[in-house]
């Protein structure tokens, strides 16, 4: 069977709350009834104990040697149980010597047990022949040497009509009090969720031309201030996302457009003014090589997005960074020979521990930074390459790669791994670039687990600093 | 080498009229037979009343997918290579390209040299490979086996490197080999995204340096915007 659940977090509540409210009250009358019942009892016990001693003065035998009652003493205490006071007086032999008026003849608890009542007083309840439960003490009483056995009652209907008036009126009063408790509950609920509907209009506006917009703060400290101000991290935080696509998309079309604008302008010079077969020739060389920088940042944008949609380091391969720096310095080996460039190698701290990430991304990053360095050392210096594991439990695998180059300025340090950064110095631009190495290698590193950054402790050259978490497991040692 | 064999023939797919004629008259000024076909029906229709040794396939035709009509050439068993070119060039396309039945792969942009040196692969693998001896460029010796190189029979001190690079020149002796074909081939660098071509230049150099500075006659010529070519000059 399917029950249709009340949709809104406001009914929802309201009908929890009704519903623990009714367990709770049904329970609490079952108690108080129980409870009300067990006293309102023993009140009558104690009240007929006493009723017993008071009746044992009372008693007498008259001239012909029947057993009375002095009723003088009806109005005295001037209690209205005692009308409905049920009694008889029998003999040890059980005969009934006494029999209140109220009886109507009916006896009280028939023939008595052996033992009943003899030194204390016993409690039973029986039902007179009539059908009315009584409540029931017997005691006996020695008078004139003669033990007989008084049994005093009360009817119990009062006290169950009583008490189904009680029980009643609670019944009664739950469903009042259920409704009353529902309603407050219910407009709780709104009260307390009201500002929760005015944040969901709120962000409900929000889209991605006005990310600005940030919900309203009523009270920081409870949970919907807290609330709110986690989405406005958020909405923070997409706004920068946003504001970073929006500014890479321009810098990416400035990129393009930039050898786009010299491929043109070329072009058409040379058609203009081009005299004979060399000039166009010269002219065609400089539109390939135009289009060979065009293809360079479309293929930095492609790795930038291959990075940015990279599988976790988890599922990469097994790298081992030595070898791979000494494969690019490889690959750059004609640069370092003619630039007459000094490679220091030192990876005796690594002890042959390797790095798992995806190797082209990782590839991608070294070879820029490598390439960088390279690009920036002067003739005739060092470049040192330093491996190294740090971190609290040696969890990472640390190269530095120091250069003897300018180095960098005060404020390039994060700047230089902005997209489309190329440096602002004449040097740093003379050496052209796509401006998209260092981005895409902080990309690929981050999606690695690692990190990069230009250490500014370097007083001379640049010392780039590369960290990446070593895998757990290294199957083999590497020979 | 036209003229000493039948021309092969090719049959490009592509339905950019630009690079289509780029791509025509650039491959019969290689001494080919070229036919265009501008949509995928077109083009298969071609390949059967054509019988070409060779197709340039675009992936991104209108209508129909590039793949598809490969799929079905290849079902139906006709004996053709198909290179595919085109502008996706995921590792994944690739793969896909290749299982379809491609013989090779060019991303483009690609370079021109490029193009042609791979077709003349292609179209070359029936025959038997290259012979190993010595070559001889002008008075530019080259020792396969022995991986040396003379000029004018004096010994040329060359590194492995360089070596390597004359050696793919020398392979493509007369023709023009792009900067991205030596970082492919002879630096086996496989991403596109790599700042090699100034070590590249610099490679080139040096070796220039050694085999034609001493030298009246200069063989290694730097072809603008295009690459470099081995090649005696002509008088």
């Amino acid at each position: 069977m399917k029950i249709r659940r009340p949709t809104n977090v406001r009914t929802r509540l309201t009908l929890w709350y009704v519903g623990i409210l009714a367990v709770l009250l049904v329970l609490y009358i079952a108690l108080v009834f129980i409870f009300q019942y067990a006293l309102l009892q023993r009140q009558i016990y104690h009240d007929e104990i006493v009723d017993v001693e008071t009746v044992e003065g009372l008693l007498y035998f008259d001239q012909n040697g029947v057993l009375q009652l002095q009723q003088n003493y009806h109005s005295h205490p001037p209690s209205h149980l005692l009308v409905d006071r049920l009694m008889e007086v029998r003999d040890s032999s059980g005969t009934i010597l006494y029999q209140s008026d109220n009886l109507g003849g009916q006896t009280l608890g028939g023939f008595p047990h052996p033992g009943e009542g003899v030194g204390s007083f016993d409690e039973r309840i029986v039902r007179t022949s009539d059908g009315t439960r009584v409540s029931l003490i017997s005691h006996v009483h020695v008078m004139q040497q003669r033990n007989m056995l008084i049994r005093l009652g009360y009817s119990l209907t009062p006290l169950f009509e009583r008490m189904l008036q009680f029980l009643g009126l609670l019944l009664v009063a739950l469903p009042v009090a259920l409704l009353l408790a529902g309603y407050a509950g219910y407009e709780i609920a709104k009260r307390a969720l009201n500002p929760l509907e005015q944040m969901a209009a709120r962000a409900e506006q929000i889209t991605e031309n006005n990310l600005h917009d940030r919900l309203e703060i009523e009270n920081a400290h409870d949970e919907l201030g807290q609330m709110a101000r986690v989405f406005n991290q958020l909405l923070e935080r997409l706004d920068q996302a946003f504001a970073q696509l929006k500014r890479f998309t321009a810098d990416a079309a400035h990129e393009l457009r930039t050898p786009l604008a010299s491929l043109r302008t070329v072009g058409e010079v040379a058609l203009q003014e081009a005299s004979g077969p060399d000039e166009y020739r010269e002219a065609i060389g400089s539109i390939l090589e135009e289009t060979g920088r065009l293809n360079q940042t479309i293929e930095g944008l492609l790795l930038l997005a291959r990075a940015e949609t990279s599988a976790p380091a988890s599922k990469g391969q097994l790298v081992y960074l030595p070898e791979l720096v000494t494969e690019i310095l490889q690959m750059l080996g004609a640069l370092l020979e003619e630039r007459n460039i000094r490679v220091i190698e030192d990876n005796s701290e690594l002890r042959r521990r390797s790095v798992r990430a995806d190797r082209i991304l990782v590839r991608a990053a070294f070879l820029n930074v490598l390439h960088n360095a390279v690009k920036f050392s002067p003739n005739d210096s060092t470049l040192f390459v330093k491996f190294a594991m740090v971190g609290a439990t040696e969890e990472f695998a640390e190269v530095i790669v120091q250069d003897e180059g300018p180095g960098l300025a005060l404020g390039e340090y994060d700047l230089v791994f902005d997209r489309f950064f190329t440096g602002c110095r004449e040097e740093t631009l003379s050496k052209g670039g796509s401006g998209l190495g260092l981005s895409i290698a902080k990309l690929a590193l981050e999606r690695s687990g690692g990190r990069i950054y230009f250490d500014k402790q370097s007083t001379q050259g640049a010392r780039c600093v590369i960290r990446l978490p070593l895998s757990e497991q290294d199957p083999e040692v590497r020979a | 080498m036209p003229g000493l064999q039948p021309r092969a023939k090719i049959l490009i797919i592509e339905d950019d009229r630009k690079m289509a004629n780029a791509l025509i008259s650039g491959i019969e000024a290689a001494g080919y037979e070229v036919v265009a076909a501008s949509s995928a029906e077109e083009g298969f229709f071609l390949v059967h009343s054509l019988q070409p040794d060779l197709i340039l396939l675009d992936l991104t035709l209108p209508h129909r997918n590039g793949l598809d009509i490969l799929r079905q050439i290849r079902r139906e068993g006709v004996d053709v290579r198909v290179m595919i070119l085109t502008s996706h060039s995921a590792e994944q396309d690739r793969v896909e390209g290749l299982e379809s039945g491609a013989d090779d792969y060019l991303g483009k942009p690609f370079s021109f040299p490029e193009l042609i040196a791979r077709i003349r692969a292609l179209l070359r693998r029936v025959l038997p490979p290259a012979f190993l001896g010595p070559i001889q460029i002008g008075d530019l010796k080259i020792d396969v086996n022995e991986r040396t190189a003379f000029r004018a029979d004096l010994r040329l001190d060359l590194t492995p490197r360089e070596f390597d690079v004359l050696l793919y020149l020398t392979e493509n002796r007369g023709r023009t080999v792009s900067r991205e074909m030596l970082a492919k081939d002879v630096w086996r660098e496989t991403s596109r995204f790599t700042p090699i071509d100034n070590v590249i230049d610099v490679q080139v150099a040096r070796l220039r340096k050694k085999i034609d500075d001493p030298f009246p006659v200069k063989l290694l010529q730097t072809v603008r915007g295009l690459g470099f070519s081995l090649r005696e000059p002509q008088t």
